[in-house]
């Protein structure tokens, strides 16, 4: 059987995958951040810049909101300000939520051969949702519990798609987007899981732990956790979990797996299966329980860095004319 | 308070729904009753449901405002008010629409052939040669079922006598069907008690039926043929409708990038795994953008080698290149003499008086009585480029006659006729308003007419501009048993 799912729709379907996740990440990163802050004593300098490091956006952000950015994070508030907008509802920033919501809207707009009836729908009513309720200006209740509704309606529209849309190869591509998206900002969680403390600092330790837990959290992992691991949370049983347990939807290790096993139902998977399964090797043999400070920071580093070569080798194999 | 009939003042005017001394047309005693049940607060809720119905249903169309990143995409404009037409009315009319096009096929194989109507004499060969969409590629092609203009978009009006005129046949790639479709779903959304007072016959089955017509033009021997629909994309006005088609179809959705014609002339579409053929395509692209290698070449939008995959009838084109030839104003000036030629039958449906400004007597007779006619040029769409002799100002007026002076053969003229008007919901009452209504006639081994059409409306007030580009809505059309 010729499988004709035409190289754009694949693409299309790809990116409608990674926008979603996308915008679903980032509203759980702004979650995340606003949880730890809350449970971090006043006084300790942390605040919302490491979210733009963490995403690699200081270039986008320092040219709109360069002041801020200068700022010795002196006035908390109006760093919280900028940095959720510029995240959250900025047009100016391809990456921001709303912008991701829009363009999964456009691809699910182009894809309405491929995608049951109602997606568009869905996607377009999270759309409009999101984009009243980030309307600015934006008090923190309503972005803490528009975050919520928002990632609510992005995991519906997840878990519709997957109990309605043919699994096919269309719905493949739309995984392989998906996974790639989320175990890229699974290691980037991880970094901002420790962006905000300074190590040397010895009096920050008792609230190590409470990141974690705010981190895991927000992931919808907390629970998870506990029953996995069996142990209060401490950083070598998070790394380890975070990173290398199969049966957690958003660890490291699993997406890899989901990854794996999307390019195997597909033609022509030579290369980019080939990558994958070198990675997933790697990532079952590596110790990760220790790694800790500048060590951990070049560990994820590294893994965004293979996953973008990942994302060249699939474009290469399903998509070169795009 | 509520839609009170007696304020609604259709004078001068054949209303669809409510005739002279305010009583409702046969038919239409149901639905009159149905509307004056509803309280403003209702009226208003049932327009809210259906606006929302059809922004949550993503049915748009774009609106150009400019260059392309700022095109907008607006809701379709929609008035829950539905217009009906007797089934008896109807069978007529799609028996008219049948015929016209029937002969208007002949015509254009004709044309590309042996060219005997212009031989005896019936159409001056002045036309053909200097007709902008005659394409001297196509002499000669015999397409399947000598076919040309496989799907077609006629639109009827009705004059203040009750007379349905046909006012143009749109045969290259008209637009409209699906939002003839989905305008049925949103009053399923919307009232659905009132279809359980009527019979409404049903128009869901023209996805199926257009399929049927494009299998039907297969050149090649496979049982299951290869369907894609071209689409411009997504900033094209009728993406919406292109999509909305191809799901329907089960076909492929495809651009012109992801087509391609191999060193033997086939077409392929570019999937995942390589190159797969395609049987038939339904493009919505205008002639001129098809294929850069013969036409414009500067259209990023067609496919390089279309044409010649054409001509050797290895692909089937739906429309078929040069199906516009009929396609002009002032060839419809002709259609009743075309329907007389090729099936020596009289037409069943009349067509709009109308003058060729190209002939001296009726030059200066439409040179005389500007300020009383619509001159349209030959060649155009959507509205444009067109003169409404009684609204234009004497300024407008002095510049259109220099211009048909300068090229007749461009233009022709039509009485501005007194279009009807139905009810149509404004704030909280019904206010007439002037509509047209466009069926869709498919020509492949066999012919089917959509069971009514898609009813344009006019909604600001006196006008006649129906066009969604121009300030235009639309209504859920219904053909009901009397």
């Amino acid at each position: 059987m010729v499988d004709r799912t035409l190289s754009s729709t694949a693409y299309r379907a790809y990116w409608l995958g990674r926008y979603l996740e996308r915008a679903g990440s980032t509203a759980r990163l702004v979650s995340v951040n606003a949880s730890l802050l809350i449970d971090l004593p006043v006084r300790l300098p942390l605040g919302w810049s490491p979210l733009v490091d963490i995403l690699a956006l200081e270039e986008e952000f320092m040219a709109l909101y360069g002041e801020l950015a200068q700022s010795d994070n002196s006035n908390l508030d109006e760093n919280e300000k900028g940095v959720s907008r510029f995240l959250l509802s900025d047009q100016r920033n391809s990456g921001s939520l709303l912008n991701s919501l829009g363009y999964a809207r456009e691809n699910a707009r182009t894809l309405r051969g491929t995608l049951p009836r109602a997606s568009y729908e869905h996607i377009n009513d999270a759309f409009l949702f999101a984009k009243e309720i980030l309307q600015e200006p934006l008090s923190r209740t309503r972005r803490n519990n528009g975050l919520k509704h928002i990632i609510a309606r992005l995991d519906q529209i997840n878990g519709f798609l997957s109990s309605t849309m043919l699994h096919n190869a269309s719905w493949h591509f739309f995984r392989l987007g998906n996974f790639l998206e989320r175990a890229d900002m699974t290691t980037r969680i991880i970094d901002l899981g420790t962006a905000n403390l300074v190590a040397s600092e010895s009096d920050l330790e008792p609230f190590a732990d409470i990141q974690w837990r705010s981190v895991l959290s927000s992931l919808d992992s907390m629970q998870s956790y506990t029953v996995s691991m069996q142990n209060p949370v401490n950083q070598p049983d998070v790394l380890e979990f975070l990173l290398k347990h199969d049966e957690l939807p958003r660890s490291l290790l699993r997406c890899f797996n989901t990854i794996r096993h999307c390019l195997r139902s597909l033609p022509k998977n030579q290369e980019p299966l080939d990558l994958i399964n070198q990675m997933r090797r790697q990532l079952q043999r590596a110790r990760v329980r220790n790694l800790e400070g500048e060590r951990l920071h070049r560990y994820t580093d590294a893994r965004q860095k293979q996953l973008l070569t990942l994302h060249t080798k699939i474009t290469n194999a399903y998509f070169p004319q795009t | 308070m509520s839609i009170d009939w007696h304020l609604y003042e259709a004078t001068d005017v054949y209303d669809e729904l409510i005739a002279p001394g305010g009583r409702a047309r046969k038919g239409g005693a149901g639905l009159k009753k149905a509307l004056a049940k509803l309280d403003d607060a209702e009226l208003s809720e049932r327009r809210t449901a259906a606006e929302l119905a059809i922004r949550s249903m993503g049915i748009t169309f774009t609106v150009y405002s400019g260059d392309e990143s700022s095109t907008i995409d607006r809701e379709w404009p929609f008035d829950i008010v539905p217009r009906l037409i007797l089934k008896s009315e109807w069978e007529q009319i799609s028996k008219g629409l049948k015929q016209r096009v029937k002969a208007l096929n002949m015509f254009i194989n004709d044309v590309y052939h042996e060219q005997e109507i212009l031989k005896d004499e019936v159409l001056p060969r002045v036309y053909i040669d200097k007709s902008k969409d005659f394409r001297i590629e196509c002499m000669g092609i015999t397409p399947p079922h000598e076919a040309w203009s496989h799907v077609c978009g006629s639109d009827l009006v009705r004059d203040g006598d009750g007379t349905m005129y046909v006012l143009e046949d749109n045969l290259r790639v008209p637009s409209g069907v699906s939002y003839m479709l989905e305008n049925r779903e949103v009053m399923k959304r919307v009232f659905p008690e009132l279809f359980s007072d009527y019979v409404i016959h049903p128009v869901d089955d023209y996805p199926a039926q257009l399929a049927r017509c494009l299998r039907s033009l297969n050149p090649n021997a496979t049982r299951s043929p290869q369907l894609a629909v071209l689409t411009p994309g997504i900033y094209n006005s009728a993406y919406f409708e292109h999509a909305y088609l191809a799901n329907a179809m089960a076909a492929e959705l495809v651009e012109g990038r992801d087509l391609e014609v191999g060193d033997d002339d086939y077409l392929y579409m570019r999937t995942i795994q390589g190159l797969v053929r395609v049987d038939v395509l339904y493009r919505r692209i205008d002639d001129t953008f098809i294929d850069p290698e013969v036409f414009n070449p500067d259209s990023v939008l067609g496919v390089p080698g279309l044409m010649r995959a054409w001509r050797a009838g290895k692909v089937a084109l739906a429309n078929a290149p040069g199906c516009g030839v009929a396609d002009d104003k002032v060839i419809y000036t002709y259609v009743p003499d075309i329907i007389r030629y090729y099936l020596s039958e009289e037409p069943i449906l009349p067509n709009v008086p109308s003058y060729r400004c190209v002939e001296k007597d009726h030059r200066d007779y439409v040179l005389d009585n500007l300020d009383q006619l619509v001159v349209k040029p030959a060649n155009e769409s959507g509205g444009y480029g067109m003169l409404v002799g009684p609204k234009a100002s004497r300024r407008e007026r002095n510049q259109f006659a220099r211009q048909i002076r300068a090229n007749p053969r461009n233009y022709m003229a039509q009485p501005m006729l007194n279009l009807s008007t139905a009810p149509t919901l404004i704030d909280t009452h019904a206010e007439p308003r002037h509509l047209d209504l466009r069926p869709f006639i498919l020509t492949g081994e066999h012919q089917y007419v959509t069971t009514g059409g898609l009813t344009r409306v006019a909604m600001r007030k006196g006008s006649i501009v129906v066009n969604s580009s121009q300030g235009g809505g639309s209504k859920d059309t219904w053909v009901v048993d009397g």
